[in-house]
């Protein structure tokens, strides 16, 4: 028996932002690319006799399309071309994917990877934010300006250079399957043990707290708390949390 | 024109004499094909070698040696030939109509056998004023026919070559009436339809000065070479953009029965360019699609597609239903009703195609049969359950691109309901599991990696499905296993902020917080 979703919207904000899938007649002018090499193969099938093309020439002339179909890499800030998707995807993982040695995670190019260091892994870089030194550069290259906050410069990258609210240049981790284990038995202790620890358990779940939480907790750090974190926000194959901000521990202890 | 020398073996030296020294040359130098030679290829001009076919007394030429190759030469001969035509044309006394067709017959020899004809020679010789001076009223079959042949190749060349055809052009439309000879309108035929070939503008010139009745009438007869040439050159000139000239052959009595009796019974040659006339008709005229779906043409092209193994047949066939399917919903609604006799028939047609090894076939069939998915839930039923099935994830996970996507189109239209007014698309489960089960999962996620933007939000659109519609988590976990976060992390730094949002909002809605906390 068929069955079809018949699901009503219900989280209006995800649902209007998200162009779903629907069938749609598709329709080409005869002049479309679409067509392109099916009028070559017209010609090539008429004139082949008279012309005495080879097999290998006829092949050749079929590719052609392929050769014309260049392929510009959409990460923002190369302009690379490529002559093929093959090349493109060559150029990709050549180009852009530095992966950063201490938490494994990737960037598109060795200069995000850099900034991402030290904003992640720097006790120096933190030491200074800390002070109220601006630290954190704005991603697009040749800009320049420098903000004293991961927000702020987030901030920045939204009102001088149109960048989404959603793109997050430190992206939330996704536990991996070990801890995501780890989360759930520790879950179920605690359901039988007392009030008392569950002070100190809420503290090891800040490991696992939201991106927008530490975030903010982080910003909201002044010099005189200052003890430097090193926020390392790990990839789901490496390990989670070593140090938390003890501002952000003070806040939940609450 | 399908082929002038269709009906010639390659080995006959008489017929094609610029197969040998030409085929040895070309090996002994250059490995790949040349610029020149692959333009020539790929303009929709033809060069006219062997002369229209002819079942009357016009002799044909014997006497055709070895052309001399050296381009040089051939030019000082081309300007010579030029002369003698100019000086038979002025000769008053007796032989002149002789001497006019001896002098035109060689300058016609020359435009026809060698590889690269010296054109651009012949037209700064002044040979087009003359050319058109042999084509005056009352002059003889033999002559009008050289000189419209030499037109025809001078035509077959660069743009700036077919535009000086211009003076010419209403002296060969004259010539395509019912009065004239069949080789001599035929051959005429042949010159306007490298003419129309051109581009835009000489359509319009053509159009005009009035060359689309009598073509299209020369559409008319049941069979002969005329009648592929007529069709040919049609299609050239109506091929657009302008819708006006494929609304106007429609109307025109006897075409569309001519088109109908065409496809039915012709040969494969013939009903290849009517085919090529369909194809136009159907993609530009909105008129014409409404009027040719009411006719039995659909049952006549599903039964070409069934039946043929011509690739040159295919083509047009395929596109053309192609067009009607996607330019009249009235298609698939009233004629490829599931259940009826030929809507099975050109599935299975269909699938035949997306059997090929022809990837134009392979990659039209897949966009015909997306449009006929994203008809009714019936039509879905019908597809998933048909014998393109397997075909199709094969090619999902192993085509090249452009055919890939094609099928990507394909598997998602069979997996969402028609739609219904605002909000997200419904799902239709079975579908979705089936496929998802066969493990189509990995080519869409090929799509999402690869730099073209359309492909990456087809990927992202299916994942989302994958992701709301499989049951208990499956569809994440089997996203994860074909590394599908890391494709969809990607977007992160891509420049294109939508396909950014949609990945952004997968990963965060489906491998968030609460991602594999209830295993």
């Amino acid at each position: 028996m068929m069955m079809v979703d018949n699901h009503l919207q219900t989280q209006t904000q995800l649902q209007s932002e998200f162009q779903y899938w629907f069938p749609v007649l598709r329709r080409f002018g005869p002049d479309d690319p679409f067509f392109a090499s099916g009028n070559i193969e017209r010609e090539l099938l008429a004139k082949q006799i008279a012309l005495d093309l080879t097999e290998e020439e006829k092949q050749e002339l079929r590719n052609l399309e392929d050769e014309y179909s260049e392929v510009f890499c959409p990460i923002v800030g190369c302009g690379a071309t490529l002559k093929s998707l093959t090349d493109f995807e060559d150029h990709y993982n050549a180009r852009h994917t530095s992966s950063c040695s201490v938490c494994s995670r990737v960037y598109p190019t060795s200069r995000l990877l850099s900034i991402h260091v030290s904003e992640a892994h720097d006790s120096f870089f933190q030491a200074k934010a800390a002070r109220g030194y601006p630290m954190y550069e704005c991603l697009v290259e040749g800009c320049g300006v420098k903000l004293k906050s991961y927000k702020s410069r987030h901030q920045h990258l939204m009102d001088k250079h149109n960048f989404p609210s959603t793109y997050e240049f430190f992206k939330k981790s996704r536990p991996s399957k070990k801890e995501r284990m780890k989360k759930i038995q520790r879950k179920q202790k605690h359901v039988a043990v007392s009030a008392d620890e569950g002070e100190e358990s809420s503290a090891m779940q800040v490991e696992e707290e939201t991106l927008d939480g530490l975030v903010s907790a982080v910003s909201k750090l002044t010099t005189s708390d200052s003890s430097p974190s090193a926020i390392s926000f790990g990839r789901r194959h490496t390990r989670g949390f070593t140090f938390v901000p003890r501002a952000v521990q003070r806040e939940t202890k609450k | 024109m399908a082929d002038e020398s269709a009906a010639t073996p390659k080995s006959d030296p008489i017929k094609n004499p610029v197969g040998n020294t030409a085929a040895q040359k070309r090996k002994q130098n250059a490995v790949s094909v040349g610029k020149e030679r692959r333009e020539a290829l790929f303009r929709t001009k033809r060069l006219c070698r062997a002369g229209v076919s002819t079942d009357t007394d016009i002799p044909i030429d014997d006497n055709d040696m070895m052309i001399e190759e050296e381009q040089s030469i051939l030019e000082s001969q081309t300007t010579s030939a030029v002369q003698e035509l100019n000086l038979a044309i002025s000769f008053q006394g007796k032989g002149a109509v002789q001497k006019k067709v001896n002098a035109l017959r060689e300058l016609r020899r020359l435009l026809s056998k060698s590889e690269f004809p010296p054109v651009e020679t012949a037209i700064k010789s002044g040979a087009i004023p003359l050319l058109a001076q042999c084509l005056s009223f009352g002059s003889q079959d033999e002559q009008l026919l050289e000189a419209a042949w030499c037109l025809t190749n001078i035509a077959a060349g660069k743009p700036e070559e077919t535009r000086a055809l211009l003076p010419a052009l209403p002296l060969l439309i004259a010539h395509i009436g019912e009065k004239s000879s069949v080789p001599v309108a035929e051959q005429c035929a042949w010159a306007l339809g490298n003419v129309a070939g051109e581009g835009d503008e000489l359509r319009q010139v053509l159009i005009s000065q009035g060359a689309l009745l009598p073509l299209a009438k020369m559409m008319l007869p049941n069979k002969g070479s005329t009648v592929r040439t007529a069709a040919w050159a049609l299609s050239n000139l109506i091929k657009g953009p302008d819708p006006k000239a494929a609304t106007e052959l429609i109307k025109v009595d006897g075409v569309v029965e001519a088109i109908l009796r065409h496809l039915r019974k012709s040969d494969d040659e013939l009903a290849t360019e009517i085919a090529w006339v369909v194809v136009y008709l159907s993609a530009l005229s909105t008129v014409a699609t409404t009027i040719l779906v009411k006719t039995d043409l659909l049952q006549l092209l599903v039964q070409r597609l069934s039946s043929s193994n011509s690739l040159q047949l295919l083509i047009p066939v395929l596109r053309s239903l192609g067009n009607l399917i996607a330019g009249d919903v009235y298609t698939t609604n009233a004629i490829l009703v599931p259940g009826h006799e030929i809507t099975d028939n050109i599935i299975r047609a269909l699938s035949k195609c997306l059997n090929s090894e022809h990837r134009v076939l392979k990659k039209e069939a897949a966009w015909v049969l997306s449009n006929i998915a994203a008809g009714s839930v019936a039509h879905k039923q019908l597809i998933y359950k048909s014998e393109a099935v397997p075909l199709l994830l094969q090619l999902l996970l192993t085509a090249p691109f452009d055919i890939k996507k094609e099928v990507a189109y394909v598997v998602g239209n069979v997996c969402v309901a028609p739609a219904e007014g605002s909000g997200r698309s419904t799902l239709i489960f079975d579908h979705l599991v089936s496929f998802v089960r066969s493990g189509c999962v990995r080519g869409f996620i090929d799509l999402v990696r690869s730099a073209d933007i359309e492909a990456a939000r087809l990927g992202l659109q299916f994942l989302e499905l994958v992701l709301r519609g499989m049951p208990n988590g499956e569809g994440q976990k089997l996203v994860e296993r074909e590394d599908g976060i890391d494709a969809m992390e990607r977007f992160q730094f891509h420049e294109n902020e939508d396909l950014r949002n949609m990945a952004n909002q997968l990963v965060d809605k489906y491998f968030g917080e609460d991602y594999g906390v209830d295993e």
